[in-house]
Order: C-alpha cells, then sequence, then structure tokens
C-alpha cells in the first residue's frame, strides 16, 4: 500500500487565496446573447449579440425608449427568459432559470393577492434561505418591511395598497432574501418623486451596510435615476433586434448626495451626454 | 349609512317580495283557468302545512318530510361530496399538465352530456342496490363541472405569479398550496356551485325511479300515485327552496375566496 502525498507549497495556497482577490469572476456575464421570440407574424429579435459583463458589486443601469429589450436582457440574467443565442453566467454559473442567489423585483409588483403584506414577504424568504430557524425568518421579514416602512400595514392584502406600496413591498421581498444579485425592473417607476428619492437613498444604504458586495442591474427610464445609482449606464438602441448603443461611466464619487449632485460638471456632462444618446434618436425617428 | 342600509336589504327584499307576488298571481291565475285541477296558493298552503306536521317523525310506517328531505340531502351529500374528491384533484392534475389535459379532456367531453338518468341502471346492476345507484349517480353527475372548472382554473395561472414561485425558489408543496390552490380556489368554487345544483336536480329524478325515502318518492308515491297535486307542489316549493340555499352558501363562499390584485 502506498500513500499519496501531495505537496502544497505556500505560493499555491497564497496563490489560490489571492486569485479571487486580485482577478475576481464577473457576477454577471451576458456573452454574445440573442433573444428571438416566435411570433405569428414569425420570429421577432428582441435583443441581438449582447454582451456586458458586470462586476462584482457593480451597480449597473440599462436605459433606452420603451420596447428597446431592456426587460429582455434583464429576463436572461434573472433566467426569466431563454436567450436563443449565447449564454449568461452569473455568480460563475450558467444561468438556466430563475435561483434565489438573484432577487428580482418585477416590474409589475408580482405579489401573490391572497396573502398578506407580510406572507409574501415571508413566504419567498422561506422558500430562498434554508438555513436560517423560522424565528430568524420572522425577523428577516420584520427587518425588511421596516426598511421600507410598512410594518404597520403587515396585514393587509396587497389589494388594499396603493401601487407604490405594492412596489415597495416587492423591493422589501427581494432584499429579503438577502440575494448577492439584485435585478430590479424599473423598481421606483411607480413611486411619487418623495417616494423616489427616498427609496434610491435607501438601495444605497443597504448596499453600503452590506460592504458593496452585491450586483444591481437595473432597469430604467430615468436618466437622473441612473446616474444618482449606478457605476455605468448601459444605453440601448431601439428593438428589434437592439444592441448596445454605448456604455457610459459614471465617475462620481461615492457616498453621492442628491441635492449637490445636479450641480456637479461632471454629473451634468454625463446627464447631457445620456439625452443626447437617448434623444438624437428620438430626432431621426420623428423625422 | 342610511342609504347603504336602504340599498343593500330594504331594496333587495321589496323586489323579491314583489317577484314572489307575480309567481303567486300567475299560480292563482292558472288555478283558475284550470278550474283548479291545478291547487290554488291557498290550497297548497293548507296541505303545506298539513306536511310540515311531525317533520322529523321517523317510524317504519311513516317518515316525515324533514325525514325525507334529510335523507335526500345526504345521499346528495355522499354523491357530490366523493365526486368532488375526486374531480378536484384530478383537475388540479388536468390543469397544471397540458399532456394528460389532452388525453383527459375528450373522455371528459364525450361522458358529460350524457344524461346523469342514463347511468343510474348502471349503478344499479354494479351495487345490486337502489339507494346506492342513486349515489352513484350523483357522483358521476358532479364530477364535470367542478373537473372543468377546476382544470380551467389552474390552466389559467397567470405567469406572474408562476414567475414569483421561480424567482424565490418555491417547492413544489409551496406552489400547490400558496399559489395553485387559491388562485384556483373561486374556480373551484364555481365547479362545486355547478355540481351541487345538478346534483340536487337529480336527486328528485333518481329517488323517483329507486324509490325509498325521500323527496323524489315523496313526489311520486305521495304526490302522484296518492292523487295529490298540492303534495307535488309542496315538493317542487321545498325543492326549489333547498335549491336555492345550497346555491347560496357556494355564492358566499366564492365572495370569500375572490381576491383583488
Amino acid at each position: 500500500m502506498s500513500t499519496t502525498t501531495i505537496n502544497i507549497t505556500s505560493e499555491q495556497i497564497a496563490d489560490a487565496i489571492l486569485e479571487p482577490v486580485l482577478h475576481p469572476k464577473p457576477a454577471i456575464e451576458v456573452d454574445n446573447v440573442t433573444v428571438s421570440f416566435k411570433t405569428s407574424k414569425g420570429f421577432y429579435t428582441a435583443v441581438k449579440d449582447i454582451s456586458l459583463t458586470v462586476k462584482k458589486g457593480e451597480i449597473v443601469a440599462l436605459i433606452g425608449h420603451s420596447g428597446c429589450g431592456k426587460s429582455t436582457l434583464m429576463g436572461t440574467i434573472s433566467g426569466m427568459v431563454k436567450p436563443t443565442q449565447g449564454a449568461v453566467t452569473a455568480n460563475a454559473e450558467t444561468v438556466t432559470g430563475p435561483g434565489p442567489d438573484r432577487g428580482i423585483v418585477f416590474q409589475n409588483y408580482s405579489l401573490l393577492p391572497w396573502l398578506t403584506v407580510y406572507r409574501n414577504i415571508y413566504e419567498a424568504v422561506d422558500s430562498a434561505i434554508k438555513n436560517k430557524s423560522a424565528a430568524e425568518k420572522r425577523e428577516l421579514v420584520e427587518a425588511n418591511l421596516k426598511m421600507v416602512k410598512l410594518w404597520e400595514h403587515k396585514d393587509k392584502l396587497p389589494g388594499h395598497l396603493s401601487g407604490g406600496m405594492k412596489q415597495r413591498v416587492a423591493i422589501a421581498r427581494a432584499f429579503a432574501i438577502n440575494p448577492s444579485i439584485l435585478l430590479l425592473d424599473e423598481p421606483f417607476g411607480a413611486l411619487d418623486a418623495l417616494t423616489k428619492s427616498n427609496m434610491h437613498v435607501e438601495l444605497l444604504k443597504l448596499w453600503n451596510l452590506d460592504n458593496r458586495n452585491k450586483t444591481i442591474v437595473m432597469v430604467t427610464h430615468d436618466i437622473e435615476e441612473a446616474i444618482f445609482l449606478s457605476d455605468r449606464v448601459v444605453v440601448m438602441n431601439n428593438g428589434p433586434a437592439a444592441t448596445i448603443k454605448e456604455i457610459v461611466e459614471v465617475t462620481l464619487p461615492r457616498p453621492r448626495n442628491k441635492k449637490d449632485i445636479v450641480h456637479d460638471e461632471q454629473y451634468m456632462k454625463i446627464h447631457d451626454k445620456l439625452l443626447n444618446l437617448l434623444i438624437d434618436k428620438f430626432s431621426i425617428d420623428d423625422i | 349609512m342610511k342609504d347603504i342600509t336602504l340599498n343593500k336589504i330594504i331594496w333587495p327584499t321589496v323586489y323579491f317580495i314583489t317577484g314572489m307576488a307575480i309567481l303567486g298571481g300567475l299560480w292563482h291565475l292558472v288555478s283558475l283557468l284550470t278550474g283548479n285541477q291545478v291547487p290554488s296558493p291557498i290550497a297548497t298552503w293548507n296541505v303545506f302545512k298539513e306536511v310540515l306536521q311531525n317533520p322529523w317523525q321517523n317510524d317504519p310506517d311513516y317518515k316525515g318530510i324533514g325525514t325525507k328531505l334529510l335523507s335526500s340531502l345526504g345521499r346528495v351529500g355522499i354523491g357530490f361530496g366523493l365526486g368532488s374528491l375526486v374531480a378536484i384533484p384530478l383537475g388540479f392534475v388536468m390543469g397544471s399538465n397540458k399532456i394528460l389535459m389532452n388525453i383527459f379532456n375528450p373522455m371528459v367531453q364525450i361522458l358529460r352530456p350524457v344524461s346523469p338518468l342514463a347511468w343510474f341502471p348502471l349503478g344499479l346492476a354494479i351495487f345490486q342496490n337502489s339507494p346506492e345507484a342513486s349515489i352513484f349517480m350523483i357522483f358521476i353527475c358532479s364530477l364535470w363541472p367542478t373537473l372543468i372548472n377546476t382544470s380551467f382554473g389552474v390552466a389559467s395561472i397567470p405567469q406572474d405569479h408562476k414567475n414569483v414561485g421561480k424567482a424565490f425558489g418555491f417547492s413544489t408543496w409551496k406552489y400547490i398550496t400558496k399559489i395553485m390552490v387559491p388562485f384556483s380556489m373561486p374556480h373551484i368554487i364555481t365547479g362545486l356551485r355547478l355540481s351541487i345544483g345538478v346534483a340536487w336536480m337529480v336527486i328528485v329524478a333518481g329517488e323517483m325511479l329507486s324509490g325509498g325515502i325521500g323527496l323524489g318518492y315523496f313526489v311520486w308515491e305521495e304526490g302522484f300515485n296518492g292523487g295529490s297535486i298540492e303534495k307535488i307542489l309542496v315538493a317542487i316549493i321545498i325543492i326549489g327552496v333547498v335549491g336555492l340555499l345550497l346555491d347560496k352558501i357556494f355564492t358566499v363562499l366564492q365572495k370569500r375566496f375572490t381576491y383583488a390584485i
């Protein structure tokens, strides 16, 4: 009987530890993705040949006109939409379907109308988080409901809430499962300006609390929102067969202050650039 | 507040009484035109009071009307209960699986239009016993509306709700209990409501064929054979009112399980 000895040098150990730090795997890799749908009039290509890499801890906004395939692209990351060509990798695994490592805030809230606000979140937490006791899960629900300031409405059914409140429940639900990737499909679209502002700050607070480890991808129409929140803004061309038009880096230092930032020269430059990228397309369509 | 009581209680009562008065008037008119071949409401009322005496009497030689009613309701309950126990789970399976839907649907479509009475002789041949044959008949005819409505409900669960289950990794059990059943509940209750309606209609016909204790047999034996048309009319009223109450129970349940989005 011979015993095999495995020799591991200290350099190898150091490499193994340092490798993920020096060359971290991207949180999301969209590799040459095309999505076509079968319709009554034949195939409709929503997005075409899209490649996008999102680093861990990065906040990326997808912006573009209605129907440009932003939500479709988002769907391929969440796993709700299967790419016709290409593949998406999230947390170093090929996306084959939705999973609790990617929390989703749906555009249309998607709350279950027969469950109270509390149960809507609890059932999601209960399913997505396996290694916690019932008491810990209840604490998570409570903390997240308080975060979106809906604790006193916890026993209401979604049918008795306003659109903005429903959206906040959906946000609390996505946060409660503590996913490493958050996918937000126009999450603040239904909110009034004041609530929206508060939610922006809350979102960044949460992201900070978690040492900026969460990767966030959001679809939005709102240029100000995109700049305030994100590290990069992905501007998409109009569909069909939408592609990425340009990726704009938001170099503004963090923490960003909502009131001061609008007077910042850099902010105004980025704002103008994004506006031009979007409006330019508009005027061509108009003529 | 005053308006609410007026709209919710007073007006419906006024409408109900008006409707009943018109029905009574027409009945009286028919009675006059047929020269009392069809007994008048008043003559029927007198027999009604007579029939209602000792309703719970349960002697071997005489059964009160209440005992007969309970006997009919019992058979409906057993047949309808068994039918629902089969139809609801089968509806879940059919609704959630396209292939099984395609396999089962033609069977359902062929068996559904068959008159419930046609199943009675088959039940008699199987069970060699007429009360059980009645229950079998109720069982068969209360399957279809529940089965069809349940499977339709499950098949129409919106993609949004399914996506919630997928996104948060709901187990199959959680999907069934938190999404599938609550969503299809109003459809299931509609099915049950239609089923109990059919079952209640069919039991009278079944009991005419099978004899024994029950409202159907009362109509046939004491009403027609006993030459008392008043008793036939009394039975019709009781059958109608009980049928309405059964329907109301399910209407209330239906409201209870319908949710605003």
